[in-house]
């Protein structure tokens, strides 16, 4: 946001802010943890324990919570392996329903299987290991049916939110020139077909509904959008979750009524708005490596042909919310389609429209001051998750091809810019 | 019993395979040639669809494959490297590729109604690193008409050749890339060695022919979930008006179904050309968002 205008938005962005920094419990009881509602599955306790890279709002940090969110205040979990003190974040999903015990591809699944449990909490009497337990990760693990995602970050969600459709179908008719073998499309909402575009599959329509999916399977909050706590696919399949671990009336996140102006508000809707206003990441012109090989990397960056999917801006539509959204310049380098990515990164889960092997182009700005890249966090490495874009049935395979064509000088070239953004 | 066979079937899932699909292509059998149908075989690719079978350069080989068709009708058929890439000699930058692909006219997303009306609307789209070396012409190549587009990266040190040639309300493109010009232009001159199938036996194609001024019989396809995503189809009509043939470009397996069940049943106007029925080959639409109207 980079003026207070309307005057007051400033108040509410701070007041979402604090909710989005806000730690949960299950009663909001625990000192410290005053946000009401987690489990009776999470991920973790805190939005911006998460989303935290390089500030709130980012994505996953050096040092993982979830370590910590696993036995804080009494916790019994096991902290599975893929959890590690310097690893990513991350949330896990099974492609593929169970059968006997074996992964079975005629049963697609791909719904997100939360790590933890309130159970033994000291704010989750009655709750125990015994009613409640975490799903078979190592068994996942062994039949190679798990797959990870990591928190995709959110700064400036809300130029994102306010690009016209329009703009997105002219970019996609303008990219039909390539000659790179690069052809996307969109996702789009089931309901009424109009493009959707956030997260890494560009599966959700609006904020709101961002937030209010992500309060709900990542931290376990019933909300005003997802008002019933979320079971596991399987617990779902069967009798649901226990009830001795619904430990709250729902929706447990909702309009305050007994309060007046921004503390009326839902911490969904607050969510939203902090995604809305939250700032987009400011590319530096020298760091790394000096303004001269940033200029260049960003002309090899097009000429190449990464450009074509990263697409480097937008102008947004204009905005009834605030001036900072009225027809500004998204630098956002995506252009919001899904493309094929081939088997190396193809993860099996489809969300809308978007294939095993889809994911919608993640938008490159502040990609410097990340940690870890791609949709799972795998690599720490530019040039591993540069390579990774070439596979079969990759629609960047060509382009990856021009990048290896690059002089060495010059790839760092490139890398220096990306590192810029 | 049968739980069990079932059972014992099933393993872990295997790595960097794609087993949950998006919209692919489909047909109504197996024995028509299909744009994707192409393949790599004894050093040479081959599609039996576009007619054509370009030898490999020496010591080049097939890169992975590309991706399905999309819905709007582009494909990628093959791309090729130098060997060496994949021997992984050294990390000395790769010294070409070739890319070879191809864009269904009557889908097509931008107004480009032929091969050299798409290499004109490349020229106009190139970024500003990139600079026209050879500017839109035509030329033969093999006994075969293309029209030939240079360009290249100063900044980059690469060149390319685009050469598009009309198959079938199809532009296939030769896509060449190479870091210096004597590479390049040994690549264009290798498209000499194409053989290219005899027109004359393959249906006509037809634009738009799927009106209602040309339809006798339609039959609704009942899709049972809804969707918005677009479906392009091309469908043979024999010399009877009848449906011989479905390609579902891109659709996912309920809708193909739904489709190829729906349109196998409609009778068309026979194409007749100077009193005589044409076996023909047209493209229609199907999606609540269809990315094309009737007329281009």
């Amino acid at each position: 946001m980079l003026a207070n205008n309307p005057t007051t938005i400033l108040d509410f962005f701070n007041d979402a802010k604090d909710r989005f920094e806000e730690v949960d419990s299950v009663f909001g009881t625990i000192p410290g943890e005053p946000g009401f509602g987690l489990g009776p599955r999470f991920n973790s306790r805190s939005c911006a324990a998460c989303h935290a890279q390089p500030t709130v709002g980012g994505s996953a940090p050096g040092h993982n919570p979830q370590v910590v969110d696993a036995i804080a205040d009494g916790a019994h979990n096991i902290v599975p392996t893929f959890i590690t003190p310097t690893g990513p974040v991350r949330e896990a999903r099974f492609p593929f329903f169970f059968t006997a015990g074996v992964p079975d591809p005629s049963r697609p699944d791909g719904s997100v299987q939360d790590l933890f449990t309130i159970a033994n909490r000291s704010d989750a009497v009655g709750c125990s290991t015994v009613a409640i337990s975490q799903p078979d990760f190592a068994n996942a693990q062994a039949q190679n049916n798990i797959i990870f995602r990591i928190p995709t970050p959110v700064f400036g969600a809300g130029l994102i939110e306010n690009i016209e459709e329009t703009s997105l179908l002219n970019n996609l008719a303008a990219q039909s020139g390539n000659t790179l073998g690069i052809h996307g499309t969109f996702n789009r909402n089931g309901n009424d077909g109009t493009i959707s575009r956030f997260g890494w599959k560009a599966q959700n329509k609006s904020l709101e509904i961002f937030a209010g999916e992500a309060y709900n399977v990542e931290m376990g909050v019933s909300n005003e959008l997802f008002t019933q706590e979320r079971p596991l696919s399987t617990e779902e399949l069967a009798s649901g979750l226990p009830p001795i671990c619904k430990l709250n009336a729902t929706p447990e996140d909702h309009t305050n009524f007994n309060s007046t102006a921004i503390d009326t508000m839902s911490d969904t809707v607050q969510f939203a708005m902090f995604m809305r206003l939250l700032a987009a990441p400011v590319p530096s012109n020298t760091t790394p490596g000096g303004s001269g090989s940033i200029v260049r990397g960003n002309k090899l960056f097009e000429s190449i042909g990464c450009i074509v999917c990263h697409t480097e801006q937008f102008t947004t539509n204009p905005s009834s919310i605030t001036t900072s959204l009225h027809n500004a310049n998204a630098l956002l380098f995506s252009d919001l389609e899904i493309h094929h990515m081939g088997t190396t990164l193809a993860d099996n889960v489809s969300q809308g429209t978007a294939g095993g092997d889809q994911f919608r182009t993640a938008p490159l700005w502040g990609v410097g001051q990340r940690i870890f890249f791609l949709h799972d966090g795998r690599t720490t490495d530019l040039l591993a998750a540069i390579a990774a874009h070439s596979s079969s049935g990759s629609e960047a395979t060509q382009t990856v091809v021009n990048f290896n064509a690059l002089a060495p000088g010059d790839k760092q070239h490139v890398l220096n810019f990306l590192r810029s953004l | 019993m049968l739980v069990t066979l079932c059972c014992l079937m099933l393993q872990a899932i295997p790595p960097n395979v794609i087993l949950v699909k998006g919209a692919v292509p489909g047909a109504s059998d197996s024995s028509t040639p299909l744009p994707e149908g192409g393949a790599v075989r004894e050093r040479a690719y081959e599609n039996g669809y576009f007619g054509l079978t370009y030898p490999l350069p020496a010591d080049w080989t097939e890169n992975v494959l590309g991706p399905p068709p999309s819905d709007g009708g582009s494909y990628v058929l093959s791309t090729l490297i130098p060997s060496e890439k994949v021997t992984g000699a050294g990390i000395a930058p790769i010294r070409g590729s070739v890319l070879i692909s191809a864009q269904d006219l009557f889908f097509n997303e931008n107004p480009a109604t032929n091969a050299k009306e798409v290499v004109a609307y490349v020229r106009g789209r190139l970024p500003r690193s990139q600079s026209v070396e050879r500017a839109p012409a035509e030329v033969r190549i093999g006994g075969r008409t293309f029209t030939r587009l240079d360009y290249g990266a100063p900044i980059a040190g690469l060149h390319w050749s685009l050469l598009a040639t009309d198959v079938r309300c199809h532009a296939v493109e030769f896509v060449f890339m190479a870091r210096d010009t004597a590479t390049l232009n040994g690549l264009v001159a290798g498209l000499a060695k194409t053989k290219w199938s005899d027109e004359n036996s393959v249906p006509v194609c037809v634009a738009d022919y799927a009106v209602p001024a040309n339809v006798v019989t339609r039959v609704e396809p009942l899709f049972p979930v809804r969707r918005f995503n677009s479906i392009p189809v091309r469908l043979i009509i024999d010399l009877e008006g009848r449906v011989r043939h479905v390609h579902v470009i891109s659709a996912f397996p309920d809708q193909t179904t739904a489709i190829t069940q729906a349109l196998l049943q409609w009778r068309f106007k026979p194409y007749v050309v100077d009193g005589k029925p044409r076996e023909i080959e047209t493209g229609l639409e199907f999606g609540s968002t269809p990315r094309h109207t009737a007329s281009r």
